[in-house]
């Protein structure tokens, strides 16, 4: 009976999917089908995104939205949201354990530069403080629901642990942040002029002078630096780099003194006084992943070619190195680049470059990468300048 | 014999290390695997090693495998005989545990050797079976299924079941596979026994104690009872236990366990 | 100058363990795998059909922290690459790595975390190789550091490092694809193309004209992916000294 009631040629079921449900059930395929159409169709190679291969999301920033920090930013690239706030606080050289240790050394090490007269000399000095001392203090937070998966209350998340980790330390190694604009000096009177003190002016003007007695650090800024990413939709590194790079633009920090009368220090409140940081350079990061036609299935049943072989194939690509990965593109590559470059005089400097998560990508590759990021630097130097 | 080869992950086997026997076919051992390299004339496959070790050949069985390092995890493999413990039972099924960590095997309550509904064994926590890995599954998440009867026979064959009385000794998965080939092989050259004399060496020592019984599972367990021994059962289980053992961590040359053995039934008052 | 020393299944619980230790740079790793095993508590992060690499890195004196996260990721990436975790036995489980640090200057909270990685890797290699993890390939990995008068020194101490222009890290796979790069400080292409060059020429020893590793004992003790074989050999060797012997 049951053979009778199903019709014996039944009409074939629709096999057509709307592409977003393609898009989730086979995320390898579509995007492999993108980026290869078939050579009949006549399409160009393009990213599911609909973006080429080294283009970069629309970037947006705008500086100074938070007003109760000293420096703020809100940074957008693509569906990616950043916001920045930088907060200044002040911390006391008595406060400090270790601080006459480190004066001592420091001094140590004045008087040799004074003497060989080697300009880098300061530079040294700055990364020391800021280094040692935790001058800046960068913390990313992965809010909730920034994407799926991230739940209310859950602890720090380790993407947002090694993001944090990053951003430190590409502050430091990029030693954006001069330690002199962090450093709060006492002048201790000259007898001869009674006046001085209350000169707006006299801190500078003094330490030219030899005779008067040795100006000495009270204090320092310590920034801490938020961050926070509001919208996670790939390549969250970049927009939270860049996030801290504009509120850094942004952040001024009122004029303090220490006051030997009442032992203190004292903040201006007049918004003239205020100054802004002078950063070095602008470091700008940009990353890309690459995106493989064989990930699943294929390498585990070939031999992997020497990487000798790998390039004299490179005819028949079998990888793309996509710029600014969005979260779907992310989740379907395993490598990734990540690239910050600046610019001195027109002259393009690495300031770091990682690679890591396969082996397609080697130096030809990255010296292609360095000069889009280079390229990437202009844009973002124009909007930067304009937030 | 060719020289002995170590292979490191990613490296080929050579083609004159393989066994010429062509009469059957050629069989990969673990830590081996065949592929293929697309070249310009057609595909032709190679031969590469996926874990770190001694490559060995049996021309006879026509076999070719990578012995890799002793202390490694036991993956269950079937036809493998393993020592388990129950961790809980539950209608069908005892649930027990082979390697820590890992996810619980099954093993039937029926398949022992004539249980049915009302004669099956009632094994409590903590209890030892001597098993035979029955089928490992297919894909990922497939649960390891074990029996304690040779299914062709219906019987109990090499003394499969429950193990009642005395104590494991966890060793390594390389010395258990070493014990395993060594008592399989009736010849007496130092080849076969895998340069092992500690067993042999403590059968003829302890046999005026009554001797005693082993059963050498390939998840690194070791059984030892004797209670032939009477009074002094606990003392040999336990010598039994310490000679195995340190001639495993300490990987002891053939003369170095007889005096291992002669020292430690000194030490422990068994043999004057 | 001394090379590294290594030596693996050293512990006995684990299913493999390797120690490795750099004279240059002070750092000493112990490392312990465990592989396959369930992770019950990361149901989420474990794909249906391959392993699930886990990395922990454990510092001596303190307590993990953000540069751990970070270096922990890294090394996820790394090896979860060249782990074949498709294996009889693999899928949907587990192998946990855990690397503790047990001599070597601390890495303070901030600090670039480059100058520890060559010996992390080296120490998680030999552990898995140890544990019989199957591996696609295997690899080696140095650190390097530019100088202010534009040198570039091998393994630079913790204090040569932080005084370095630039400091690069390479990893080679045993087929000479380059498997991982950090660079930080400042430098410009051209030199890192030199380091590159430099680094795969420690990694892989001397390359003759036909692009073809010379396997001499000379060349390969000197090239770190000859110390990494030698390690295992040596290992192997002992293990199996009944069977060998009788050869």
């Amino acid at each position: 009976m049951a053979s009778t009631t199903t019709p014996s040629n039944p009409t074939p079921p629709s096999l057509s999917l709307p592409p977003s449900q393609f898009a989730r059930l086979q995320p390898h395929a579509y995007l492999l089908a993108h980026l290869s159409p078939p050579p009949a169709s006549n399409q160009p190679s393009i990213r599911a995104n609909g973006r080429a291969t080294s283009q970069f999301r629309v970037t947006s920033a705008n500086a100074g939205s938070l007003t109760h920090t000293n420096g703020s930013a809100v940074v957008r690239i693509g569906d990616t949201a950043a916001v920045c706030g930088v907060r200044a606080e002040i911390l006391h050289t008595k406060d400090i354990a270790s601080w006459s240790v480190l004066q001592a050394s420091a001094e140590q090490k004045f008087d040799k530069s004074n003497e060989t007269g080697v300009p880098e000399s300061q530079d040294e000095e700055d990364k020391g403080h800021i280094q040692d001392l935790n001058l800046l203090v960068p913390n990313l937070s992965l809010s909730t629901g920034c994407a799926p998966g991230f739940t209310p209350g859950a602890p720090p998340s380790a993407l947002a642990q090694s993001l944090s980790h990053q951003i430190l330390s590409l502050l430091h190694t990029s030693r954006l942040v001069k330690a002199d604009d962090l450093r709060i000096w006492y002048q201790p009177p000259n007898l001869d002029s009674e006046e001085f003190h209350n000169a707006g002016e006299g801190m500078e003007v003094d330490t030219e002078e030899s005779g008067g007695p040795e100006r000495e650090i009270k204090a320092f800024w310590v920034l801490y630096i938020d961050v926070m990413i509001i919208s996670l939709a790939g390549n969250p590194f970049d927009a939270a780099w860049a996030s801290v790079l504009a509120a850094l633009r942004d952040t001024k920090l009122p004029k303090a003194w220490w006051d030997a009368d009442n032992e203190t220090i004292l903040c201006s409140d007049d918004v003239a006084d205020a100054q802004k940081l002078s950063l070095r350079g602008l470091p700008v990061s940009s990353s890309f992943c690459s995106f493989e036609s064989d990930v699943a299935a294929g390498w585990r049943a070939v031999v992997i070619p020497d990487a000798e072989e790998q390039k004299q194939k490179k005819g028949a690509q079998q990888r793309w190195i996509l710029a600014d990965p969005d979260g779907y593109e992310e989740g379907l590559s395993q490598e990734r680049v990540s690239v910050v470059v600046d610019k001195e005089n027109g002259k393009t400097v690495i300031v770091k470059m990682e690679k890591h998560g396969g082996w397609t990508v080697d130096s030809d590759d990255l010296r292609h990468l360095v000069d889009v990021s280079a390229q990437r630097w202009d844009e973002m130097k124009r909007i930067l300048d304009q937030c | 014999m060719s020289a002995p080869l170590v292979l490191l992950p990613s490296d080929e086997v050579p083609q004159d290390h393989l066994p010429t026997n062509s009469s059957n076919p050629l069989r990969l051992g673990p830590g081996l695997r065949i592929l293929s390299q697309p070249s310009s004339k057609g595909t032709n496959h190679v031969l590469t090693a996926t874990q770190a070790g001694l490559l060995t050949t049996d021309a006879k069985r026509n076999t070719v495998s990578i012995l890799s390092f002793p202390n490694r995890r036991y993956i269950p493999t079937v036809n493998d005989f393993v020592i388990a413990q129950i961790h809980h039972s539950s209608v069908d099924f005892f649930h027990c545990m082979v390697t820590p960590h890992t996810a619980h095997a099954l093993l039937g309550q029926l398949s022992f050797e004539g249980a049915s509904k009302k004669t099956r064994p009632m094994l409590k926590q903590g209890e030892l079976v001597y098993a035979r890995v029955q089928s490992v599954g297919v894909g990922a998440g497939a649960e390891v299924e074990l029996t304690c009867v040779n299914p062709a026979t219906g019987k109990a064959d090499g003394g499969l079941g429950p193990l009642t009385g005395g104590m494991v000794f966890d060793v390594s998965t390389g010395m258990a596979a070493r014990l395993i080939r060594a008592s399989s092989s009736s010849a007496e050259n130092t080849d076969a026994i895998e340069g092992l004399v500690v067993l042999s060496e403590l059968g003829k020592k302890l046999e005026s104690l009554g001797g005693f019984e082993i059963a050498v599972g390939r998840n690194g367990k070791v059984w030892v009872d004797c209670s032939n021994a009477a009074e002094s059962a606990v003392k040999v289980t336990i010598a039994i236990g310490r000679c195995l053992q340190e001639t495993d961590q300490q990987n002891l040359h053939p003369h170095d366990q007889k005096k291992l053995v002669t020292k430690i039934l000194r030490d422990m008052k068994l043999v004057s | 100058m001394f090379g590294p020393i290594a030596s693996l299944s050293q512990l006995n619980r684990a299913d493999g363990s390797a120690s490795y230790k750099c004279p240059a740079t002070g750092y000493s790793i112990l490392g312990a795998v465990n592989a396959p095993i369930e992770l019950p508590a990361r149901r989420d992060a474990l794909k249906p059909e391959e392993a699930t690499v886990e990395v922990f890195v454990k510092p001596g004196t303190t307590t993990a922290g953000v540069g751990e996260r970070y270096v922990e990721g890294i090394l996820r990436s790394v090896l979860g690459k060249i782990v074949l975790g498709r294996e009889k036995g693999f899928p949907r489980r587990g192998v946990v790595i855990t690397l503790a640090i047990v001599g070597g200057e601390n890495v303070e909270r901030g600090d670039s975390y480059l100058t520890i990685l060559p010996a992390l890797l080296h120490a998680a290699l030999l552990a898995m190789i140890s544990a019989s993890v199957p591996l696609s390939m295997t690899f080696s990995a140095t650190l390097l550091g530019v100088t202010k008068s534009g040198d570039i020194v091998r393994d630079p101490s913790p204090t040569a490092a932080k005084a370095a222009v630039s400091l690069h890290v390479f990893a080679f796979s045993s087929k000479n694809h380059l498997l991982l790069n950090e660079s930080e400080g400042r430098f410009e292409f051209d030199t890192w193309e030199l380091v590159r060059e430099r680094a795969l020429s420690i990694c892989q020893g001397v390359i003759s004209s036909d692009g073809d590793v010379t396997m001499d004992e000379g060349t390969t003790s000197a090239s770190l992916n000859g110390f990494i074989r030698e390690t295992v050999e040596d290992q192997v060797y002992s293990d199996y000294a009944y069977k060998l012997d009788s050869i």
